[in-house]
Parts: C-alpha cells; sequence; structure tokens
C-alpha cells in the first residue's frame, strides 16, 4: 500500500496533528494561508512576509450543518469556524460529528482519506475534529 | 481636501420605478429594464432626453447591457456607465449618480439596476491562493455560521431568527414588486426545505431577475423641469466602505455596516433615533438581527426582544424592510439597492398604501456585497 499524498500540501503538512501553513508579517500580522502578495493589515510584501506553521488547535468559533450543496461536495457535510490558538481564524469541513457542535469547543487538526488519485495513489485532506482526550488541553 | 456629500450642493431622488421581482423567465433584460426606466421617468414627469448620465449596475448579466436597452428610449448619446460591485451593486451606481448630481457636473442622473440569474464565478476563487474548504461554505452557510454564532451570543433559539422571515414575508405580501407575495407562519417557514445550518428556504433570499430606476436631480434640474418639490426625497448622506482587518474576523459583516452606518449618521447629524424607515441587507433573516443591532437602532443583543414587540414592524418604532426585503421582494443583484432606494422614496413620500410607516421621514438603506463591501445611504423628506 502507498504511502497517503496530502490533497493540498501547500496548506498542511502531515505530523499529527499537522500544522497548517501560514504566514507572519514583520507588523506582527498573522494569517493563514501562506500567500505573498502583501500583508492585509499593512500592505508589506517581499521578504516583510515569512511562512508559519500555525498549530491545527483552537476553539470552535460557529458551524453548520450543510443540507444542500450546489458543488461536487455531497451534501449533508458539517463546516466549523476554528479561531487557532497561534490566531488566525480558519473556515473549513469538520470530522467526527454530524452535528454543529457547540461554540468554544476544544477542536483539532486531523487527516481523513478522500478520493484516490488516478493512478491509485490514497490521498488524505484535512479537518478539524472535536479534541479528545490529551487533545483538550 | 476631500468633501462628502454634506459639503456639495443638494441632491434628490425625483422618480422611481420596478420591474418586479420574479423567478427566472424568458423576459428579455430589455424588457426588463426599459419597463422599470419608463416608470420611473412617468414618475417624475420628465422626458427621457432630459438625463445626462446613465448609471447602469449589473453583476451576473454579460458585457456591456446598458446602450442595448437604453438606445430603445431614443439614442440620445448621454454617457452610459456600467457597474459591479457584487451584491451592493445598484447602491455603488446610486452612490456615483448622487456624487455625479452633486459635484455640479450634472442636473438630471439615472441609477438603474437589471439582470437575469446566471451562474456565478468568484473572482475571491481565483485569486491563486489556495483554501482548505472555501468551496463548501456557500453565502447561505457563510450565514449559516453567522446565525449559530448568534444564537450562542444572544441566546436566541432558531425559532425567534426566523421571525425575520415571518415579518419580511407579510411585508412582501403588500408589495405588488416583489418576488414572493405572501404571508407565511413561523411553521411554515421552520417546515420548509432544509437549507443550511437553521436556514430553511424561506430564510433565504430568492435570487431572480428584475429591474429597479431612480432619477436624481440637482435642486437646478427640479426647477428647470418644473418637478414637483414636495416629491422630492433629499441624499442627506452617502458611504461607501470596504472590509478592514478586524480583531473578531469572523463578525467582518456586522462591524464592517457598524462602521459605515456611523459614518453616514455623522454625514447627515442624525442618529438611529431619527430613522423612521430601513431597508437593509436580509439575504438571510440572522443578518437583519446582526445589522439592526450593528446600526445602533437597538442595543447589541436585543434584536429578537425588539422584532417580538413589533419595533420592526411597519406601524413600529421604526419600519425594517417595509417593501419585504431581500427575504420577500428578491434579490435579482444588480437591481436591489436601487429597488431599496425607491422603497425608501415611496415611504418619505407617503405613497407606500398598505405598506405606509405612519409619518414617516428619514429612512436607511444599507446593503453588503461580497468581498466584502458595504454601502448606506440616509434620505429624508422636506419639512
Amino acid at each position: 500500500m502507498a504511502e497517503p499524498r496530502l490533497l493540498m500540501p501547500q496548506l498542511y503538512d502531515g505530523g499529527s496533528p499537522p500544522a497548517l501553513q501560514g504566514g507572519v508579517c514583520d507588523c506582527g500580522h498573522v494569517f493563514f494561508p501562506l500567500q505573498a502578495y502583501g500583508c492585509e493589515r499593512c500592505g508589506g510584501h517581499g521578504t516583510r512576509l515569512r511562512p508559519k506553521r500555525l498549530a491545527a488547535r483552537g476553539r470552535l468559533v460557529a458551524s453548520a450543518v450543510v443540507h444542500l450543496h450546489a458543488g461536487e461536495r455531497p451534501a449533508p457535510f458539517v463546516v466549523g469556524a476554528i479561531a487557532l490558538d497561534d490566531g488566525p481564524v480558519v473556515r473549513t469541513l469538520l470530522t467526527g460529528t454530524d452535528v454543529s457542535l457547540p461554540p468554544g469547543c476544544r477542536m483539532v487538526g486531523t487527516l481523513v482519506p478522500v478520493t484516490p488519485a488516478q493512478d491509485g495513489t490514497p490521498r488524505v485532506d484535512f479537518r478539524f475534529a472535536p479534541a479528545m482526550g490529551s487533545d483538550l488541553s | 481636501m476631500s468633501r462628502t456629500l454634506k459639503d456639495m450642493r443638494p441632491v434628490h431622488v425625483i422618480g422611481i420605478g420596478w420591474h418586479r421581482y420574479q423567478f427566472a423567465s424568458e423576459t428579455p433584460y430589455v424588457e426588463l429594464g426599459l419597463t422599470a426606466v419608463r416608470a420611473a421617468l412617468a414618475d417624475a414627469g420628465i422626458p427621457w432626453p432630459a438625463v445626462q448620465t446613465a448609471y447602469v449596475a449589473k453583476a451576473l448579466l454579460p458585457m456591456a447591457p446598458g446602450r442595448a436597452m437604453l438606445r430603445h428610449l431614443g439614442a440620445t448619446g448621454l454617457e452610459i456607465l456600467h457597474v459591479e460591485d457584487a451584491s451592493a451593486s445598484g447602491s455603488a451606481a446610486f452612490r456615483h449618480a448622487c456624487l455625479e448630481v452633486a459635484s455640479g457636473a450634472s442636473d438630471v442622473v439615472l441609477a438603474m439596476g437589471v439582470d437575469k440569474p446566471a451562474r456565478v464565478a468568484l473572482a475571491e476563487r481565483s485569486t491563486g491562493i489556495p483554501s482548505l474548504a472555501d468551496d463548501a461554505i456557500a453565502p447561505f452557510t457563510h450565514f449559516a455560521m453567522l446565525a449559530d454564532q448568534y444564537a450562542h451570543r444572544a441566546g436566541a433559539t432558531v425559532e425567534d431568527i426566523a421571525l425575520v422571515a415571518v415579518k419580511n414575508h407579510r411585508n412582501g405580501s403588500l408589495n405588488p414588486n416583489a418576488q414572493h407575495q405572501k404571508a407565511r407562519t413561523l411553521a411554515e417557514i421552520m417546515g420548509g426545505k432544509a437549507i443550511s445550518g437553521a436556514f430553511t428556504s424561506l430564510q433565504c433570499t430568492p435570487v431572480g431577475e428584475g429591474a429597479a430606476a431612480v432619477i436624481l436631480a440637482s435642486d437646478d434640474g427640479i426647477r428647470a423641469l418644473g418637478v414637483d418639490p414636495a416629491r422630492a426625497i433629499q441624499v442627506v448622506a452617502s458611504v461607501g466602505r470596504s472590509q478592514r482587518v478586524y480583531e473578531d474576523a469572523t463578525r467582518f459583516d456586522a462591524l464592517l455596516t457598524s462602521e459605515t452606518a456611523g459614518l453616514a449618521f455623522a454625514q447627515s447629524g442624525l442618529t438611529a433615533a431619527d430613522l423612521d424607515v430601513v431597508e437593509l441587507h436580509d439575504a438571510f433573516t440572522v443578518e437583519e438581527l446582526e445589522y439592526v443591532e450593528a446600526m445602533s437602532l437597538c442595543a447589541e443583543g436585543d434584536a429578537v426582544r425588539q422584532l417580538k414587540a413589533g419595533a420592526f414592524d411597519i406601524g413600529g418604532r421604526c419600519a425594517v424592510n417595509p417593501s419585504g426585503g431581500l427575504i420577500a421582494m428578491g434579490h435579482p443583484i444588480g437591481p436591489t439597492g436601487i429597488g431599496q432606494i425607491g422603497e425608501i422614496v415611496l415611504q418619505l413620500r407617503g405613497e407606500a398604501g398598505a405598506r405606509q410607516q405612519p409619518g414617516a421621514r428619514t429612512g436607511l438603506a444599507h446593503m453588503v456585497g461580497i468581498g466584502a463591501v458595504c454601502y448606506v445611504h440616509i434620505l429624508q423628506r422636506p419639512g
């Protein structure tokens, strides 16, 4: 069995839990995802912007079960907004729940299997899940 | 030195018109648009050649619909400018039409919006910056998460939030230009098709087709054309803003609204307590609760209590979305912000019939658009 490939390696790594590939500006603004166009807070660009690994841990701000969706993703699915302990708010799909969760809930990043690549290589993608046990701290 | 509307010459709305907002049909956009413009010209009692510039708001129609439509009123050679600012396209067109008249560059200007449903591609998705799952978060899901946040923050139930739709469908049932013209019970709204989070279909705006038009004039224009000044409604504030970096990034819609409305109040010397009528961007129920608080119509967290007490009903302290709002009147995109101005003008003239807010003197129009951008206009009748 081949090692699973990350669906979007520019956004997260394969750690456990995975880290998100964010950025930080010399002005102190921390953002996700990493981009080189310029800082939304101060306009700084070039060497003022540097990569910053963001721990995929935080608190749930809001969530919703999506019942109807026009894209390729089959509904229902659950999405959430997570305020990372490292600053930025990240919005993405949730796993480990099929209902919305109470705001404030501790969340942690995880990788879940998704559709394999055309050559059959298994792939994983990033999700947030409710934190359990030692992740709760 | 920069100047605002209050430092320039007065600008008034002298004519309003619509083509009813409706579900997608075979009707060409030309017919939708001409119907609204001819109604606005007739309402103002002025001939088409008096119009010096046309601002055409559209977000979904293909490139350059303006002259292909307006030439059928007589190709007078007027300036034609297209405006796109997502949901706020009509509001942006109206603002720049106001500035053209207020600056003295023109005496009579048309601002209109026309659109038909089409597949939407958002430029935010083609920036080259990847996202985890932005494709999974359609606008109704963005606002479904805000509803979840609001419910927990304000201690509101999903039924409390849905009461906005009961009020706005009731208002829409009285509006011949509304896409939905049927009063609905809370049970009907809650029992509708599940969309996202707590939202059912009747808590979400229908995006259809339609047109709206308003004609703006200076005092010189009003005198020269013999328009009845008693039916002219002055625009006393116009503000456009875009999202900044906020401490609470998830609440950018409300924070941007608060900032934009605050600037409009400062420009006009008015406060939320002066407002008799408000048309605001209620594409989804929770937005109305967020925005009435953001523009200080009530205290933070108090919107549900005020709504239940009837404060935002026609006949209440301040009628909010007497047209039916985006939820019932509809949201054909380009026309929406123009149609809000039309509703406020009707209300301030005392011509709103069954939807009339008694004694209405001052009204505010608010739109947000994807980006996010925000516009606020305040209008006031003479006397």
